[in-house]
């Protein structure tokens, strides 16, 4: 009787996972699916706007017929792949040395990376063409004194020029910002009995741990790999000068004629969804048949490595680190927002407080501040919500339809900024919810949540992965519901991946200008839109002092994510 | 324009005709009853035409402060007028405030590319959304997307304010409607656009006095340009050499010379300042100037020997779309926008020549003021931006992709 009562239930619980597969999946193909669907057919229709529609070849053919778009997509692969390599490096290395050894001052360098992420790329690339520039660059101009120095040192406008400038402006921090909770979650059992063998710190972490953690750390190479392919801001101010073009840049270039050609721009960017199939097919092959629980019912420790008098080293190495990739270019941020202009030293008092007094007298800056905490902040809790389900879903094995739900997810950050944007609007449009959606502060919260899914799920899903079934049985054994052990015990086992999740949408909410550039109203208007405009009109140091504004209250944030989320970490360790 | 010319001529008549008859009449009627009647009636005559003036020019002003009148309290009650442009500082800090100061109406400005306007717009009205009163674009989303594809509504019988209809306030004797059907696109400004900058500290001014001096080998890797490869001010300027001077010239100078191009228009202003690249193709007047202000000296050239010298309808042209959601507020903010003060706002912004007559211009470059006598190139000529500019356009960018 009781195995039969135990069945009707595993079978109601097997019930209600398939709905929650199932609207996950409606939800993800309405939303993700739907507008690509839309921008590849409208790729396809060659009739002029307002005729009726005619369909052909001739966006596709005129897009791949350029002679510069293949050259475009083999230097953006080469410049994805280069930074990718030591970037990956880095911040494996990093996110180690916060979460699993003793190095002190580990709360301070994790705070240093989603600080470092979260400052605003535009201003910060022009700090490095200040520190970098030939010819008046600070770092060239201080190495010219030295004797044996002759000619510039450093050039920006070169490949090796964006490369750095790639790692210094999120290659690195976005990576250890998702490898760190990750990395706390890895049970401290497999290391210790592999230092009771006689390995060293090293050979644990390249034996034990990266093995261990090698879904989370794919995702993550595969997500900034193909946000290097889809980056072109960095590429457009250092690579245009030398004649570097990438292949975002030209997907830009077809979203910004005049008229705007859509179709050529879609037909590129489908590129990127053939990259993202690559990508998934390799990533499922490699982790076909292992497993990767590394969090399970049974003497779960999560004790750190010693490193002995190397932990200072390793400090000395992170700080030296921040110290020349955000520090210093840091620095020429926020003097350029009290410059009367950026860069100029050799102005009569060149420096002055007008920029900040403008930005905070400007009569669109409250209304935006307030839209932008509101986005923000929906589109940090809807995100958690929203991807910490999917992550359980795909991560439990039992979906069916896993690969499509997967691919949906991939979606957002394969097609570029503005030609989801487009997408969006359209579906927004076409639904009887536009007058909730459309041009409110609502519909952009939801577009951005859409936005982070890649980040989302592929976060929770590796986080899911460490867990051990042991620990959903145990709670199902002592007789608790499915809903109170997610609750109960799933959660809080993945609490430091949501604060990162939620972390993540919120500065990102912030500071995104390409999703909410189509959908928002004079009423909804987020910080990020005024920032695209002072840096659209010339407005360059008022730029800088709201990048550093929006920076400042993502860190705040942070700081309060870190009160709640710290105690969590350390009630695990302890 | 016609109307006004047509009752200033029958005014002069009037008066030939009666100083002929008066002074003519007085003469051969003298002790005569008829005569006196006569010069009375006539001396009687030019009193009534005048009062008859006045009743009629009262009866116009009653007719167009009603009509200004309604229009302002249809304004207030529909709340708002929506207007889309390029991200503009100007309306920002200043339409935005004094337009709601003056009238009590909000303006909400939405600002994109023009690329993003026109999708947002396309697909809106696709879905039967119809947002925005007033654009304020550029020539080339205005004449290839908004005009073609009927998104407007003719913006001439919108217009009532005297200050705006006078004949005598515009330089070309009337509003100036640059569509083929003269009723839908206000074009308010006329400016002298500069065809380069230089750094005196590093370029003569004597050495460039001609096109040809640009394609001086010690100018190689020394010019800055908006990179003419794509849609923008940087393959404006090339279509236009093209046009004026030649492919052989476009090839040497943006092939041979080496130009440093940028898509950002403040990386070209500072090289132009720092003296890295002293000749700037593309610079903007109201960047350079700051830097003038500081001391720079950096000198705007208008007109090269072998080189016609150009005009623009910079910032913008105004039209107001159809199915606009604030059909009084929209009439209310493009007659407020084509008046003296809504002019000269953007005219002191930009450094922008307007065509207008009250405007102040004293705060102007002279070289930005058109002189009479000059033939310009008109680069926001209809048929220019509507044609030869793509045409030009094309083939410099098929060159350039040859390199």
């Amino acid at each position: 009787m009781s195995s039969i009562a135990a069945s009707v239930q595993a079978g109601i619980r097997l019930s209600r996972f398939r709905l929650a597969e199932f609207g996950a999946l409606l939800f993800f193909t309405l939303v993700m699916g739907l507008p690509i669907i839309f921008l590849l057919l409208s790729s396809l229709n060659v009739a002029p706007p307002g005729k009726e529609a005619a369909f052909g070849l001739a966006n596709w053919s005129r897009a791949f017929s350029d002679p510069g778009t293949l050259s475009a997509l083999w230097m953006s692969f080469l410049l994805s792949v280069t930074h990718l390599v030591p970037g990956m490096i880095l911040s494996v290395m990093m996110a180690w040395l916060i979460a699993r050894t003793d190095m002190p001052g580990r709360n301070l360098i994790e705070f240093l990376c989603w600080f470092g992420y979260f400052v605003p790329d535009f201003p910060l690339v022009l700090a490095w063409i200040l520190l970098l520039d030939p010819s008046f660059g600070f770092l060239n101009t201080v190495a010219a004194a030295l004797p044996f120095v002759q000619g510039p040192l450093f050039n920006p406008y070169s490949f090796w020029g964006i490369v750095w400038v790639h790692l210094a402006t999120g290659g690195v921090w976005f990576k250890v910002m998702l490898l760190t909770p990750i990395f706390r979650r890895l049970g401290a059992a497999l290391e210790e009995a592999g230092r009771v063998a006689g390995a060293s710190s090293l050979t644990v972490l390249w034996r034990i741990s990266l093995p261990a953690l090698l879904p989370a750390i794919l995702a993550v190479a595969a997500l900034s790999f193909i946000r290097g392919l889809e980056s072109f801001n960095t590429e457009l101010l250092l690579g245009t000068p030398v004649g570097i073009y990438v292949y975002a840049t030209r997907i830009y270039d077809y979203t910004r004629h005049d008229p705007p050609a859509f179709g050529e721009a879609t037909a590129l960017g489908s590129v990127f969804l053939l990259v993202l199939a690559v990508l998934a097919f390799f990533y499922q092959r490699r982790l076909k048949g292992k497993k990767f629980t590394v969090v399970t019912g049974q003497g779960y420790s999560t004790l750190r490595a010693r490193l002995g008098k190397w932990k200072y080293v390793a400090l000395g190495g992170c700080l030296l680190y921040f110290a020349v990739m955000m520090a210093l270019p840091l620095s020429f941020l926020l003097l350029g927002s009290l410059m009367r202009r950026y860069g100029f030293f050799n102005l009569r008092s060149p420096f002055s407080l007008i920029h900040w007094q403008n930005l905070l007298t400007d009569p669109l800056f409250f209304l935006s501040l307030k839209n932008s905490l509101v986005i923000a902040a929906a589109t940090a809790l809807a995100s958690v919500a929203l991807y910490s389900t999917v992550g359980y879903l795909l991560a439990s094995r039992k979906v069916r339809s896993a690969p499509v739900l997967e691919l949906l997810c991939w979606l957002p950050w394969v097609v570029p900024g503005i030609l989801m944007s487009l997408g969006l609007l359209w579906m927004f449009l076409a639904t009887p919810l536009r007058s909730v959606l459309y041009g409110s502060v609502w519909g952009i919260a939801l577009a951005l949540t859409i936005k982070e899914s890649p980040v989302g799920t592929q976060a929770f899903k590796a986080a899911f992965l460490q867990l051990g079934a042991d620990l959903e049985e145990a709670a199902r054994v002592s007789g608790a519901s499915w809903r109170y052990t997610y609750r109960r015990i799933l959660v809080p086992l993945v609490a430091p991946v949501a604060a990162t999740v939620g972390l993540i949408s919120f500065g990102s909410a912030l500071t995104s200008i390409s999703t909410p550039v189509l959908l928002y109203s004079a009423r909804s208007r987020p910080l990020a839109i005024l920032l695209m405009e002072y840096s659209f009109s010339g407005e360059v140091e008022r730029a800088a002092a709201l990048g550093l504004l929006i920076t400042a209250i993502v860190s705040v944030m942070m700081l309060l994510g870190r009160k709640v989320v710290l105690p969590l970490i350390s009630r695990d360790e302890g | 324009m016609k109307r006004k010319g047509n009752r200033l001529s029958r005014k002069e008549w009037l008066i030939r005709l009666w100083l002929k008859q008066a002074i003519g009449n007085r003469e051969e009627a003298t002790g005569n009853k008829r005569g006196n009647f006569l010069f009375s009636a006539y001396c009687l005559l030019p009193i009534a035409y005048c009062l008859l003036a006045v009743v009629t020019v009262r009866g116009q002003e009653k007719d167009w402060e009603q009509q200004w009148n309604q229009t302002l309290a249809g304004a207030r009650k529909e709340g708002a007028v929506v207007v889309v442009g390029s991200p503009d500082p100007v309306m920002r800090n200043e339409i935005i405030p004094k337009f709601k100061a003056r009238f009590g109406v909000p303006v909400e400005f939405l600002a994109g590319r023009s690329s993003e306007i026109v999708a947002r717009i396309r697909t809106e009205r696709a879905a039967g959304i119809y947002s925005v009163d007033v654009f304020l674009s550029g020539p080339d989303t205005t004449a290839t997307v908004l005009y073609p594809e009927k998104m407007l509504d003719p913006l001439r019988p919108l217009l009532v304010l005297p200050e705006v209809l006078e004949a005598s306030k515009w330089k070309k004797g009337k509003p100036w409607f640059v569509d083929p059907e003269e009723k839908f696109i206000l074009r308010p400004f006329i400016s002298v656009s500069s065809l380069l900058f230089i750094n005196t500290d590093f370029v003569k001014p004597e050495e460039i006095r001609a096109a040809k001096d640009l394609l001086n080998p010690k100018w190689k890797g020394k010019i800055s340009t908006e990179d003419p490869t794509t849609t923008g001010a940087g393959a404006n300027l090339a279509a236009r050499f093209h046009y004026q001077l030649g492919a052989n010239f476009v090839k040497k100078l943006y092939i041979e010379q080496r130009p440093v191009s940028t898509r950002e228009r403040r990386q070209f202003t500072d090289w132009l300042a720092r003296g890295t690249q002293p000749i700037c193709l593309n610079c903007r007047e109201d960047d350079v100037r700051p830097l003038e202000k500081e001391g720079f000296k950096l000198v705007e050239i208008f007109e090269l020997t072998d080189l016609a010298p150009g005009i623009n309808g910079s910032p913008w042209l105004m039209s107001v779309a159809n199915r606009a959601p604030h059909p009084n507020a929209a009439r209310l903010f493009v007659n407020w926008m084509a008046s003296r003060e809504g002019i000269e706002l953007y005219s002191r912004g930009y450094g922008s020549a307007s065509l207008r007559t009250d405007v102040d211009e004293s705060f102007l470059n002279p070289g930005n003021i058109p002189r009479a006598g000059v033939r310009y190139f008109d680069d926001t000529d209809w048929s220019w931006v509507v044609t030869g500019r793509q045409e030009n356009r094309d083939k410099v960018w098929k060159l350039l992709k040859s390199r």
